[in-house]
């Protein structure tokens, strides 16, 4: 209904007729009616009922078109949705505490947003997911392809070398324990090579550089069907500087946001992004918030916000649909991303711990 | 694998590089492997090799820690070949505070054959270190601005240079934003550092920032530069919005003498410093001993 009248199938001498008119689109056309078409232009009623009702099959046809299209979209019940999300895959992070707070690992067709001061540890996860998304599935993985869009230029592929070899390590000593053939089997193609073969990396310089790459995304992932993460390090880097207009900035964001939420859905993938920290100076303190604005948070499904408590980093899930607010300690290791070794529990906390329904004993008073 | 028969936008395929590629290129122009080396084994391997040729690396210390000094010692070692660790180019010096120090660039030029004895003597003598060093004063923010948007850009498009030490980029903002300027100075900040940023990635050169430190209020704050040393609280200036365009930061101070190892103190006069990785992509949290001595910075084992 929203054609251009220059793309109407009618005749030239007609069409330019309308334009000198002032009709814009096919819409204003079939509301003028022929009466009034006749008398703004200048032509037959006739004429003028013919060309409507060319627009009118025009417009017919189109819709019908979308109509098929969106036939695509199906409905569906609540029940399937739950079936759905529950047989997804998770990307696990080798940090079991933090997968517990996500509630399996970073999820796939949700947009997940990590958050941080620098040196936090941030790109270290996007680094450890973009090798665990390749696991394969009899280890619990999701045997996918990775990409991994750079705009601060921080994706160092020794660091990548580091946390593979782990990986690949880790995977061995499962196999070596269960000794089962799917196992050995997975294991011949899971090798250092494959992982860095199997994760495309993209430099972006600025701001519209990162717009053309995620909006040419689509494209490349349905030729590229296995891909299963799409990391983005450093969405705040390009869109904090020469940006006189906020205003234009949180429409591009927006728009990218919807983007990337296509193509979380449609391609069955997560998307990691990584966000700077601020400072937002309050009446008497200033604490440090995610950079971009109030806007941006309802980006992002998940909300992951590193931080520092003296030397120990700790993790906190800031917003969730599913999951409960709760903050971890993590480790960054040579071999990437970690738990904290939990400190050994002596034996009498053990035993009052044991059943918490037992009374300690007391010595009774008479 | 064929790309022709994608049918991509030609950009697409030119930007896109799988982590295989960037692991096996061996090409010096491109490979992630270069680096641009400091000059001592010791503080080469600390860092895995040297300086990361794209991004901006930021050195901080409290003063006479020898900033100074690693700066001027970048600057001779990017004129070695490609084997020896260097750019085979010059580099830029932006002095914002101080005289460049011109009488210590000397000493250090005539006893390079000291310090880089890995070195031929035939390619020390024939390099002219005082000719590929260009030396700028820029003492406010419109003479930086306009030094990092013109007159750097000329020489870095005609390869003269491929390396630009800021010494220092805190004297500039230190004195001409109040508190309530704040906003102003982000926006400042923002911009040098995504120009720098630019530039470097434009043409391969490394940035060093050269930074002041500030006392930290808080034990967080002095936790997160990784001081365990109790009386040495302080953090790097300028705050998170610098740090954000940070690649690398590194954090040099004075240790006090009864610090080292025993078996140290007896060979090295002069006062031991050490030089400490707070944060990198590629590199754990870790640190190093070195000295100041005539013919330059040397690490200590």
């Amino acid at each position: 209904m929203q054609r251009e009248v220059g793309s109407l199938p009618l005749a030239p001498a007609l069409r330019a007729r309308l334009v000198a008119a002032g009709f814009q689109t096919a819409q204003e056309l079939l509301e003028t009616g022929p009466c009034g078409l006749s008398k703004e232009i200048g032509i037959s009623k006739e004429e003028a009922l013919e060309a409507l009702q060319v627009v009118r099959q025009a417009c017919h046809g189109e819709a019908a078109r979308t109509a098929g299209a969106s036939g695509a979209t199906r409905k569906c019940t609540a029940l399937e949705l739950l079936e759905e999300e529950q047989a997804q895959g998770f990307i696990i992070t080798f940090c079991s505490a933090l997968d517990n707070i996500l509630g399996g690992g970073v999820q796939l067709t949700k947009i997940t947003e990590i958050c941080g001061a620098p040196g936090v540890g941030k790109t270290q996860l996007c680094m450890q997911l973009a090798v665990d998304v390749q696991i394969p599935e009899c280890f619990g993985g999701v045997a996918g392809e990775a990409v991994f869009i750079d705009t601060e230029g921080s994706f160092m592929v020794d660091r990548v070398v580091d946390i593979a070899t782990a990986c690949v390590q880790h995977c061995q000593l499962i196999a070596e324990a269960h000794q089962e053939e799917d196992h050995l089997k997975a294991l011949e193609t899971f090798s250092l090579e494959s992982i860095l073969s199997h994760i495309y990396y993209f430099r972006c310089r600025d701001y519209i550089e990162l717009l053309a790459q995620v909006y040419l995304l689509p494209d490349f992932l349905s030729e590229h069907s296995k891909v299963r993460l799409v990391v983005v390090d450093g969405i705040a880097f390009p869109f904090r500087h020469d940006f006189e207009d906020l205003s234009l900035r949180t429409r591009l964001l927006n728009g990218l946001a919807q983007q990337l939420i296509i193509i979380a859905n449609d391609h069955k993938s997560a998307v990691v992004l990584t966000n700077q920290m601020t400072t937002r100076i309050g009446q008497s303190q200033s604490t440090l918030v995610p950079a971009l604005g109030e806007s941006w948070g309802h980006a992002a499904t998940v909300r992951l916000i590193f931080h520092w408590d003296n030397s120990q980093r700790l993790a906190t899930l800031y917003k969730s649909p599913s999951q409960k607010e709760s903050t971890i300690p993590y480790h960054i290791t040579s071999h990437g991303f970690r738990d904290v070794q939990p400190p050994a529990v002596t034996q009498n906390a053990e035993d009052t711990e044991m059943n918490p329904r037992k009374r300690p004993r007391r010595e009774e008073e008479t | 694998m064929d790309w022709d028969q994608f049918d991509l936008n030609p950009k697409v395929i030119a930007a896109l590089k799988k982590a295989l590629q960037l692991y096996q290129d061996a090409d010096h122009l491109t490979s992630q492997h270069q680096k641009l080396s400091l000059g001592c084994s010791v503080l080469d391997n600390l860092l895995k090799g040297g300086i990361p040729l794209v991004g901006i690396t930021e050195l901080a210390g409290e003063s006479s820690a020898g900033k100074t000094q690693i700066g001027l010692q970048l600057c001779l070692c990017v004129q070695y070949p490609y084997k020896y660790g260097g750019l085979e180019s010059g580099a830029v010096y932006i002095c914002t505070e101080d005289v460049f120090p011109s009488k210590r660039l000397q000493q250090l030029i005539d006893q390079q054959h000291k310090l880089r004895a890995d070195v031929p003597a035939e390619i020390i003598q024939k390099t002219k270190f005082g000719n590929s060093i260009f030396v700028e004063h820029a003492a406010d923010l419109d003479t930086f601005h306009n030094c990092i948007t013109r007159r750097i850009s000329l020489l870095l498009t005609r390869g003269m240079v491929r390396l630009v030490v800021i010494d220092s980029i805190a004297a500039l903002f230190r004195c001409e934003f109040g508190v309530s300027d704040s906003v102003m100075k982000a926006r400042y900040l923002q911009t040098f550092g995504a120009q720098l940023h630019s530039l470097s990635t434009r043409f391969r050169t490394p940035i060093m920032c050269i930074n002041q430190v500030t006392d930290a209020v808080s034990e967080s704050e002095a936790a997160q530069c990784s001081c365990s040393v109790v009386d040495n609280r302080v953090s790097p200036a300028l705050g998170i919005t610098w740090a954000n365009q940070l690649l690398m930061r590194l954090m040099v101070s004075r240790t006090s003498q009864p610090e080292q190892a025993s078996g140290v103190a007896s060979h090295h006069t002069g006062s031991v410093r050490t030089l400490r990785v707070v944060f990198a992509p590629h590199l754990p949290p870790s640190s190093c001993y070195y000295t100041v001595k005539l013919e330059g910075v040397k690490g200590i084992k």
